[in-house]
């Protein structure tokens, strides 16, 4: 199961710029729990967003108030079941114990779980999705036989892509419509520039490159990458170069070779890469 | 095997010399996305020959040039690597990214003070001509005006590409390296072009060459904008002029020039964006000022009061100056594909190799593909489509269903699952209390059982498919015309036929491979397969056209019915060409199971495909050549025919069990959905 409980209890929050009035819109939403939907292309800044927020959130409550985890991220994946949110029973010794999914624990402390790429899911996890995005907030878990309410502090956030999914994986109107929903894109070159510089540690001169990289690469999506190269990629790119990596060197290992297996595809982004870098 | 020079031969003859080429052919597909990524839109990447056709402007071989969709670059260059190529796209790109098309003598006559007491304005000018040429026929040589300003913009944008794209430079300066090993020219003009790839002046060099190139040195450092090019123009044209009158004193004459014409290009392109914002303007003023049903009487005056008579005469006068600005745009956008070709709107294109039987070989990129969506603005009527599908609904499903994916299925013994699998659980106690170690993977999960079959319909548009068809039994007609003709009354008579028309129009060949794809798409849609339908059709090797009605990741909708509704006759049917870029659509999908399918009318003919036009020989050759070539990629290629006379031909393009023929027209649509059943069933 991918999952990975993101411990936020640090003191200072995850780095994000806004690009517009997103965190003003994820706040007033909060505040009537209502759920939301992160639409974006990959390492556009969803999860960072999401890590920066719910940081926010806790910082503002008091100790107590402070479920362990602030924040549950499933990385969705096509053979995530109901059951692997939920949890299941599990072979420990001579008997079966049940083991909470990571949708339940939130559910139970009143954490954040964010569903990543929610459509790669099966079709069985919307059904508890359902249930619990509107006025019920309620989990039914079958195997057990519970109904458990939602912590009040309990919030759900999922993200979608609606690029590279298939027309068959598009969410459904009547799961869309229970969220309110907020569209991420990636960057300008001068955000983008500055977003490069803070995160991977390299000078203005460098990131800005990079973000010109980025802005050209993608406007080759549709070739056989439907994603362009994302803003993780290119610091990723920065924190390779920073390290001390050449910066042609940095860019086809994090760059080029990463985006596309497409022979005449990665010839062009190599040359397109090639002249732009000095 | 005809007059044009192949890019093989031109290799060949290139090799000769001993130097390393570059084929543009080779790098084509990588140049072209590579131009798009940095441009942010597709330009076509052709070869200087193919401008060949414009009869108005010439392009040599070796240079490049553009419009407004594409670039035109020489067929080969002699270098190590394409690094060559990637310097031409950008120099071709930096002209739109220095704005140099944008240039217009209305602002440089009130920047450029220099330039507006040379310029004396043309009676013989109107409002058509082009900018560039105003410009340069404010001086007393306009070709070698023409040469000094292009000089300085050159610089201008060399010196762009140097300060954005930092790693073009070394490309750059092995390029120029190349172009300067070629003897040293005379003239002052051609000897400052090689300044500006890094030549140095000689000790020979005069006060005019070393003016000329501190010139140039202050113009890459300091030039913004095409104005600043003309402006050096005005200032250094005199010295030139001096220069030229003392040599030889003949300067070439002037012609028409690519950037004159490029530039109208980009003017055309603003007169129709004034075209538009007149068009709008137009339709809110006669929105809020006059009642709608009123607008013919308003704008005639004669009735009401003046106020209403003002702003008729103000619609009045917009009026006209929107026709005049719409007949000078249409005259002017006919005028530019005159010289630069016709504009490909969102087609893209690809290359292609053909087989030439004849000689026993493949010509290196032969043809060339442009692929584009169908016009779908038309009415085209979808209705007839519809009643299809329902028509066939049923006995079409019946068949399918033999191939319907069972769905969902228990994998048991796995790993990680959504429940514990007993009979493994209780396995791994016993090995436990036996002592061994268990094996772990104790759970079961559902799976989808998943089809990974994608299809593509090549639907022959050639211009043949317009043939009406033939009923199957022939009537003997001979005296149905003179006795109805007698019995009936002039007016009821041709009342009578309209309606008959209406009852039973005559079908053709095009509207059953129509009705075929419908029934398809509507089946293969229930089935989950991805497919995608192209027509093909086109005229000539460097224009086959290929038009989509469904790419494979599009879903089926109404703008799908729309799109095979909009499938018409058109050329000719070059199928070799046709069928390779298929395979290449298909090898992308990616899938386990590809198929391609084939409808067609008669063999396949195109005005050059092979020397002799009659002779269909070659063309058999090259289909049956790609299909074979797709068949080695792991495609199950079918072709079917309407044509009775197919056996001839199509058993020499594909093996017995992989063609049919359709007696009965009728049939199509039927047979189309058993062969794909058997062909994909297995």
């Amino acid at each position: 199961m991918n999952q990975n409980n993101t411990a936020l209890h640090s003191d200072q929050a995850p780095y994000y710029l806004p690009l517009a009035d997103e965190v003003d819109v994820f706040q007033a939403a909060y505040v009537s729990r209502l759920p939301i939907l992160l639409k974006g292309p990959t390492g556009c800044g969803k999860t960072r967003f999401v890590e920066h927020m719910s940081w926010h959130l806790d910082n503002a409550r008091t100790a107590s108030e402070r479920p362990e985890v602030p924040l549950l991220t499933v990385s969705c994946h096509e053979d995530l079941t109901a059951t692997d949110m939920v949890g299941r029973y599990l072979l420990k010794g001579d008997e079966t114990v049940w083991s909470d999914g990571p949708l339940t624990r939130a559910v139970r402390t009143g954490a954040i779980c964010y569903l990543d790429e929610v459509v790669e899911a099966r079709k069985d996890t919307t059904v508890l999705i359902h249930s619990l995005t509107d006025h019920r907030r309620i989990l039914p878990i079958d195997k057990t036989g519970e109904l458990l309410d939602a912590h009040p502090d309990f919030l759900l956030v999922i993200s979608y892509n609606p690029g590279y999914q298939s027309v068959l994986k598009d969410l459904k109107p009547s799961t869309r419509q229970r969220f309110v929903s907020l569209e991420f894109d990636y960057p300008d070159v001068a955000t983008e520039t500055q977003i490069i510089q803070h995160e991977s540690g390299v000078e203005a001169n460098t990131a800005e490159r990079l973000a010109v990289i980025g802005e050209r690469v993608r406007n080759l999506k549709q070739h056989g990458f439907e994603e362009g190269v994302s803003t993780r990629l290119l610091i990723y790119t920065g924190e390779l170069i920073a390290a001390g990596i050449a910066p042609r060197r940095a860019a086809t290992a994090s760059i080029i070779s990463a985006i596309s297996d497409d022979a005449s595809v990665q010839q062009a982004v190599a040359d397109i890469v090639d002249v732009i870098l000095p | 095997m005809s007059e044009a020079v192949t890019a093989e031969s031109m290799k060949q003859n290139l090799e000769q010399t001993d130097e390393p080429v570059v084929v543009l052919a080779d790098v084509e597909s990588a140049l072209t996305l590579f131009a798009e990524g940095i441009a942010g839109r597709y330009l076509h990447i052709r070869s200087s020959q193919e401008f060949a056709s414009n009869p108005r402007l010439q392009l040599n071989a070796a240079d490049s040039g553009q419009n407004s969709d594409t670039l035109f670059l020489p067929e080969s260059v002699t270098s190590s690597d394409a690094s060559a190529y990637r310097v031409l796209v950008m120099e071709q790109i930096g002209l739109r990214e220095c704005d140099t098309l944008g240039f217009r003598m209305e602002t440089a006559l009130t920047q450029l003070p220099d330039l507006a007491t040379r310029h004396q304005p043309d009676a013989n000018a109107g409002p058509r001509t082009g900018d560039y040429r105003l410009l340069f026929d404010s001086f007393s040589l306009p070709a070698l005006a023409e040469d000094l300003f292009l000089l300085f913009e050159e610089t201008r944008i060399q010196a762009h590409l140097q300060r954005s794209y930092p790693g073009l430079i070394k490309h750059m300066r092995i390029h120029h390296a190349h172009l300067l090993t070629s003897p040293r020219p005379l003239d002052l003009l051609s000897r400052a072009k090689r300044w500006r790839m890094g030549e140095a002046l000689s000790l020979a060099d005069g006060p005019c060459e070393q003016t000329l190139n501190e010139a140039l040195q202050n113009h890459s450092k300091h030039a913004l904008s095409v104005y600043d090019s003309a402006e050096a123009l005005c200032r250094q044209y005199d010295a030139v002029l001096a220069y030229y009158a003392t040599e030889d004193g003949d300067y070439r004459e002037a012609e028409e020039s690519l950037v004159d014409w490029l530039n109208r290009e980009q003017r055309a392109e603003e007169w129709e964006e004034e075209l538009e914002d007149i068009n709008e303007q137009l339709s809110q003023s006669m929105a809020t000022e006059i009642p709608t049903g009123q607008e013919e009487e308003a704008v005639y005056g004669e009735a009401g009061d003046g106020s209403q008579r003002q702003i008729d005469l103000e619609i009045k006068e917009i009026k006209e100056e929107r026709d005049i600005l719409k007949r000078r745009v249409d005259m002017e956008r006919s005028a530019v594909a005159h010289a630069l070709g016709k504009a490909q709107g969102d087609a893209r294109s690809f290359r292609y190799d053909e087989w030439d039987y004849l000689n026993h070989h493949y010509l290196r990129a032969w043809c060339r593909v442009f692929e584009q969506p169908l016009a779908t603005d038309g009415d085209d009527d979808i209705a007839p489509l519809k009643a299809v599908i329902r028509a066939y609904q049923n006995t079409v499903q019946r068949q399918l269903e033999q191939i319907r994916p069972t769905g969902l299925e228990r994998i048991r013994r796995v790993q990680d699952g959504d429940e514990l699998d007993l009979n493994a659980v209780i396995e791994a106690r016993q090995d436990i209390r036996a002592g061994q170690s268990p094996n772990e993977r104790v759970y079961s999960r559902k799976e989808r059982v998943q089809r990974d079959v994608s299809a593509i319909f090549l639907v022959d548009l050639s211009a043949s498919t317009d043939d009406p068809i033939l009923p199957p039994e022939p009537k003997d007609w001979s005296n149905y015309e003179e006795d109805e003709a007698d019995t009936r009354a002039g007016w009821y008579a041709s009342f009578d036929d309209i309606e008959e028309e209406q009852e039973e129009p005559g079908r053709k060949i095009i509207d059953l491979e129509r009705e075929a794809m419908v029934v398809m798409a509507a089946a293969l849609e229930a089935l989950g397969d991805s497919y995608g339908i192209y027509g093909f059709s086109g005229y000539s090797k460097d224009n086959v056209e290929l038009y989509i009605a469904k790419e494979p990741d599009d879903g089926f909708s109404q703008a799908t019915l729309k799109s095979i509704a909009a499938m018409t006759p058109k050329g000719s049917t070059r199928m070799g060409p046709a069928i390779r870029h298929a395979a290449q659509k298909l090898m992308n999908t990616g899938s386990a199971m590809k198929v391609l399918m084939v409808i067609s009318d008669g063999f396949p003919q195109d005005c050059d495909y092979g020397p002799v036009r009659g002779n269909h020989d070659y063309g058999v050759e090259d289909t049956a050549k790609a299909l074979q070539e797709s068949q080695q990629k792991g495609i199950e290629t079918f072709c079917m025919t309407v044509d009775k006379s197919g056996h001839d031909y199509l058993k020499r393009m594909c093996p017995d069990e992989r063609y049919m023929i359709i007696e009965e027209m009728e049939d199509l649509p039927d047979q189309l959905t058993k062969v794909y059943t058997a062909l994909t069933g297995k």
